[in-house]
């Protein structure tokens, strides 16, 4: 398959311009440019394009929610705040190839008629936030930002924000609290950010990898964006996969590209002669998958009728030498760490697994600390401000169903089973 | 209209009620924690989480507007089982110890634990602590944030209410902790607002802390004794000592917010200064006496003279009824028409006032006057003067479009709610309402005697008089011109400086008669029964519900001026400091000791009851029953919570006394046969409903507009206008600042500084200048500075304001140590300093 996200991934020149134009650049914007605002928007809901940032919701019907009128100043928002552990295919994007989000911005920025978009990017990427920072300067240069770009008539500016190191900063309310000058911590929904976003008005929240897909999309057609992986969630995918394998990395493939394909085709296998135990499909919220599900697809729909997630498609491999309680302690603690504080369940309620997980590894583990871990899961799930503490609870509930014998291993004898 | 089923039960709402208000409508209890109905939703506790048939999880009812046809659940298992979940989470790391804990028996943690909590805990691991002790946040509010519980209602009034922004949460998820940086309270307000909030004992009040458990508390309703916003609150005492103010949310115009004299600064009352036995002076000194001599003395000296050589000034903090009998003995046993209220403001100029500002017309609900389309207020420092006002003003104005303008020379809190902000020289209201007025009537309006009286006035010399730009002006007459309905909120400035008041009067007709816009006027006022005072007649110009009078008395300047010509003999002064308030302290001093015989009854020895020839212990508002009028004219009463410390009496009762030695029958015997009377004398008394009380229930609204006092048709004739002329130009080489006067957020005239929570938040005088003129000369906050003036000088440090006009400077008014109206002298409209820097 060509590739269309990652076309450029390690080459050392593509973050310029003109390199970037050499290689077809900004050809999608001029055609774009071209367009109706809303022929672009059903384009891209004709593509099938589901969000890439986790949830998946199709990304033409959230720009279709954008009110019409002219007169409203409307935002787009670029969430790269990649900050879930295993994550890393945004920076892959964004160090190599910043014009391709950029253009894409432009181009979605046109169809629901925003005037300037924000490129929240995580505060540790600094790197990142350079490159993007010169390409915006160069994109001003060449005219495809600032007033009447391409003769359109259409204006736009673009900032990049960096972020300020928390998790929640990622979860899109708190990213707009977050732009605005507060504290990051979600807003209340409704109403939510298409009606009443970034300093109350419109906007748009996408991924980078989303945006990063839109060029492609109008310069190759939704039919072709569509025919790739099944019909539900189609397009190009990047996994990134870390862990016990060969080749950890970023890999775009098509969507519903199984497991197994993914480690032992592109990844060259695992890393040792260790049994493959469990994998995490979608960054550690994600609940975890054992051995026996290496053939499950990765997609939307797949990986959710297995009751897990595809979720930023960060997918971690782990062998049979994997402790699951310290694994599950150390996702948990980020977790815990990570909450924002705002809700009572997630905020106290995290931390509280943290210290169960934790004696457990510490072979402090106590009978009746597994039913409680399940307990305090249950209390917790469902009940939450944001998504944030359904994640951990998703992910811990992951290891237990999967390995609780690993957890009363750990209670009854004080000890790991796979050491 | 929408219909949801709550439990079962259905129920017809206004759309976009919120779940949670819906279910307490339909009489089911939703408990929680974070929701406050006038704060920003914020949905975070997560104990208010409720079942919507037909929706997986559930969902927060107080951000959760209902939509037609919900069914909700608000006690299935399901979240019986959600609520019991998170109270074990709030206590995983709750410090629980309630035993030493000052909420413990008021605690919402507790009540709803007991409630809804699960039998038993399963939390078995060390807790976070965010700290071993208590810290001090500032001198009146101490914190324990292990106890918290992270509704954030502290940050939010602080924000959202107070408008200083001094509270924030730090730190993240567990650790987060709603607190100030550098855990100091920097610019706080001091107001406790945070304390009221608070569900469980994390703010708490300093100097009520180890004094009380909350079921060992006496509790009476009464109305702040500061300010004349009147919030209603509750005082509680223990053994004899009140040791604590609360309001209560939904209660009152303040609902849950005070100020910082409201909440702490009641305390006065048990400072062991207080006189407790009466003093009259033999052989030249004050000496411990009996009321039957007291009394007797008086009576002996006072029918010694004439009626009309003696006068009497009573104290604008007295109650209603208390005021009502000063003016009868003087006008009806003593034969005196010589009343007054007020030691700062020239009787003229208030009569001026009272027509100007409409009182006579009944009273004006400040609610309704958030309902303009424009809101002006001048000639006030509304965030110091009525702090709980500049809440309501600030709380209103965020929530609705409207179009807020503020007039005033200093710079304060509330300016970033104003779409229009006026920095006019100090004393130029007049001039300033003058050029809107000449602005609005460029188009000829239909003439009304007024305009005639100022068309001679040339804009171009009240614009430059009033040093705003025309182009301001032209968009405050744009703003008034474009609105159907106007508020004009007028405050003591125009009783310092009577000048202004006919420009306000003139405005007035303008709006109303040219205009024809809907206006209303809402007074200002700093003392808490300054309405009131007036309104009983405690005024050399009127009677009782501000009828007219035989013959017009003298006011305390008059007063004063007599005594020093030896044409006044003995006043009766109640609960008024003269030598330190009257401006002019030289001549209070010479007018007050030239009198043949002084009585004074007062709480405290002041510099007036020095002078004195017999002093009289009197009580504090916890002491007494009656009721106060508060600048809107809403009547509230007060009650008794304890007894006067010592032989002290009320001051209703020491009246009544001295009365009765003239003429036995003097009366009525008890605080509510006299509102009996007042209702009877004032026909704007006759129908007020005194039954509003500080309890809860739908009944008891913020606005009860049953209180309010009615229109008065009694006025025979027109108030006299204000004639004392323009004031006199000054030299301004020396002395380059303007002085003005007031109160400090922190103090109210001489009662605050007796309070020892208040003189902690702030002792000693400062002089508050612009950042302008600090810039200029090398100081910051906190820099010494000597003030000079033309009769007095004084050294003291200084505040620096951002935003306040250039060349004032404002000495607050109640300071002992630096009495501002040494500064003044009579005849010259406000007084001129230069301040220079020291060391």
């Amino acid at each position: 398959m060509e590739k269309a996200l990652l076309k450029n991934y390690g080459n050392a020149e593509t973050h310029k311009i003109d390199v970037y134009i050499a290689g077809g650049g900004y050809v999608a914007l001029a055609s774009a440019m071209k367009m109706q605002s809303d022929q672009i928007i059903q384009l891209v809901k004709d593509s099938g394009l589901r969000g890439r940032g986790g949830a998946g919701f199709p990304t033409g019907l959230k720009w279709s929610f954008i009110p019409k009128d002219p007169t409203i100043p409307k935002f787009l928002c670029c969430n790269a705040d990649e900050g879930e552990p295993g994550t890393f295919k945004d920076r892959g994007i964004i160090d190599f190839d910043p014009h391709l989000l950029i253009e894409g911005m432009i181009i979605a920025s046109f169809a629901f008629g925003a005037s300037k978009s924000y490129i929240y990017i995580r505060g540790e990427f600094a790197f990142g936030a350079k490159r993007l920072e010169t390409a915006i300067k160069e994109a001003y240069q060449k005219g495809f930002l600032g007033k009447n770009i391409l003769g359109s008539g259409f204006a736009h500016d673009m900032y990049v924000h960096r972020g300020f190191g928390a998790y929640i900063c990622g979860e899109e309310t708190a990213l707009l609290e977050s732009i605005e000058g507060w504290r990051a911590q979600p807003r209340k929904k409704p109403p939510f950010p298409a009606l009443s976003g970034l300093y109350g008005k419109p906007t748009v929240i996408n991924n980078v990898e989303t945006l990063s897909c839109i060029p492609a999309i109008i310069s190759r057609g939704a039919k072709w964006f569509s025919s790739i992986g099944p019909e539900k969630s189609p397009g190009p995918k990047i996994f990134g996969v870390s862990g016990h394998v060969k080749k950890p990395g970023l890999y775009e493939l098509p969507m519903g590209t199984t497991i197994r394909e993914l480690i032992f085709d592109h990844c060259g296998g695992m890393s040792s002669d260790r049994p493959l135990k469990a994998v995490i499909p979608g960054g550690v919220s994600a609940p975890m998958l054992n051995a026996n599900d290496l053939d499950t697809k990765l997609d939307f729909d797949s990986l959710a009728s297995k009751g897990s997630m595809l979720g930023s498609g960060a997918v971690i491999v782990m062998d049979s030498s994997t402790c699951m309680v310290k694994t599950a302690y150390i996702i948990n603690r980020f977790f815990s760490h990570e909450s924002c504080g705002k809700c009572t369940p997630c905020r106290d309620g995290t931390p509280w697994l943290t210290k169960v997980l934790k004696r457990l590894e510490h072979g402090e583990g106590r009978i009746g600390d597994v039913e409680l871990l399940e307990r305090l899961c249950s209390n917790i799930f469902g009940r939450t401000f944001c998504p944030l503490g359904d994640g951990a609870v998703m992910a811990l509930r992951g290891f237990i169903k999967n390995f609780r014998e690993e957890f009363q291993y750990h209670v009854d004898n004080k000890k790991c089973k796979a050491a | 209209m929408v219909t949801v089923k709550i439990n079962g039960k259905e129920i017809t709402v206004a759309d976009n009620t919120l779940i949670l208000e819906a279910a307490r409508d339909a009489g089911c209890e939703v408990p929680t924690f974070c929701y406050q109905a006038d704060l920003m939703g914020l949905g975070s506790c997560r104990m208010c989480l409720v079942e919507i048939e037909g929706q997986k999880k559930l969902q927060p009812s107080c951000i959760t507007p209902v939509l037609h046809g919900m069914s909700i659940l608000t006690d299935s298992s399901t979240v019986t089982a959600a609520r019991a979940g998170v109270l074990e989470f709030l206590l995983a790391n709750h410090a629980m110890d309630c035993p030493v804990c000052d909420k413990a028996g008021e605690c919402e943690l507790q009540d709803m634990v007991y409630k809804y909590g699960p039998a038993k805990g399963a939390h078995a691991e060390t807790k976070f602590k965010f700290h071993e002790k208590d810290y001090v946040l500032s001198p009146v509010i101490i914190k324990n944030s292990n106890r918290c519980v992270q509704c954030t209602k502290c940050v939010r009034v602080c924000r959202e209410v107070v408008g200083v922004g001094v509270l924030g949460s730090v730190g993240r998820g567990d650790h987060q902790e709603e607190t100030s940086f550098l855990k100091g309270l920097l610019d706080c307000d001091q107001d406790g607002n945070c304390i009221e909030v608070c569900p469980v004992g994390c703010f708490m009040r300093l100097p009520y802390r180890y004094k009380a458990r909350q079921w060992d508390l006496k509790s009476a309703d009464t109305v702040c004794p500061y300010c004349a916003t009147g919030c209603r609150m509750v005082i509680e005492e223990r053994d004899g000592v009140v040791v604590r103010a609360r309001a209560q949310h939904g209660v009152g115009v303040n609902s849950e917010t005070l100020c910082s004299r409201g909440r702490f600064g009641f305390d006065f009352i048990g400072n062991a200064e207080r006189l407790t036995t009466p003093l009259v002076r033999k052989d030249g000194v004050l000496v411990p006496s009996t009321w039957e001599e007291a009394v007797a003395v008086i009576k002996e000296n006072l029918s010694a003279f004439e009626g009309s050589r003696i006068g009497g000034v009573a104290s604008p903090r007295l109650t209603n009824e208390e005021l009502y009998l000063f003016q009868k003995l003087f006008r009806e046993v003593l034969g005196s028409p010589n009343v007054d209220s007020s030691a700062r403001w020239d009787s003229s100029g208030v009569e001026a006032f009272i027509k100007a500002a409409g009182m006579n017309e009944g009273g004006v609900s400040v609610f309704d006057c958030m309902d303009s389309d424009a809101v002006f207020i001048i000639g006030s420092q509304v965030s110091e003067e009525n702090p709980v006002t500049d809440y309501i003003i600030r709380r209103i104005s965020s929530g609705r479009r409207m179009n807020l303008v503020i007039a005033s020379p200093r710079a304060m809190k509330l300016d970033s709610s104003a779409q229009t902000v006026v920095r006019h020289n100090p004393a130029t209201e007049g001039a300033l309402l003058k050029a809107i007025i000449l602005t609005l009537n460029e188009n000829k309006l239909s003439v009304s005697a007024g305009i005639n009286a100022i068309k001679e006035t040339k804009l171009t010399d009240c614009v430059a008089s009033s040093g705003v730009s025309l182009e301001v002006i032209k968009r405050i007459a744009d703003g008034l011109k474009n609105a159907e309905s106007i508020s004009i909120l007028v405050g003591t400035e125009f009783l310092r400086f009577p000048e202004g008041i006919d420009g306000l009067d003139l405005l007035k007709d303008v709006c109303r008669k040219s205009l024809g816009k809907k206006l209303r006027i809402l007074p200002l006022l700093d003392r808490c029964n300054q309405r009131g005072a007036w309104e009983m007649g405690v005024h050399p110009g009127f009677g009782t519900g501000y009828r007219a009078i035989a013959g017009r008395g003298m006011g305390t300047h008059a007063m004063l001026e007599a005594a020093t010509r030896r044409g006044l003999d003995a006043m009766y002064v109640a609960g008024v400091d003269i030598a330190s308030m009257y401006p002019d302290a030289g001549h209070a001093r010479e007018a007050l000791s030239a009198l043949k015989f002084l009585v004074v009854q007062d709480m405290f020895l002041t510099d007036t009851t020095r002078l004195a020839d017999v002093v009289l212990p009197s009580s504090a508002f916890a002491e007494k029953d009656g009721a106060f009028t508060n600048q809107e004219g809403r009547v509230q009463t007060i009650a008794r919570l304890k007894n006067p410390p010592g032989k002290a009496k009320r001051d209703g009762d020491i009246i009544r006394a001295i009365g009765q030695s003239f003429e036995r029958s003097f009366g009525p015997d008890n605080a509510s046969l006299v509102f009996d009377e007042i209702r009877r004398e004032a026909e704007m008394y006759k129908e007020v409903s005194l039954v509003f009380n500080n309890k809860r229930n739908i009944d008891n609204k913020l606005d009860n507009k049953e209180a309010l006092v009615k229109a008065s048709s009694a006025l025979a004739r027109g108030f006299s206008a204000w004639n004392g002329g323009a004031p006199s130009s000054e030299e301004t080489g020396d002395y380059p600042f303007t002085l003005m006067t007031g109160n400090h957020l922190f103090h109210s005239g001489a009662l605050s500084s007796n309070s020892a929570s208040l003189s902690g938040l702030l002792r000693a005088a400062v002089v508050e200048i612009s950042n302008e003129d600090a810039d200029e000369m090398g100081v910051k906050s906190g820099s010494l500075v000597r003030v000079k003036g033309m009769t007095h000088e004084s050294d003291m440090k200084v505040i620096v304001r951002r935003g306040s006009k250039k060349g004032v400077a404002f000495i607050a008014e109640n300071f002992a140590d630096t009495p501002v109206n040494r500064f003044f002298s009579r005849g010259r409209s406000g007084a001129r300093v230069s301040i220079t820097r020291l060391g």
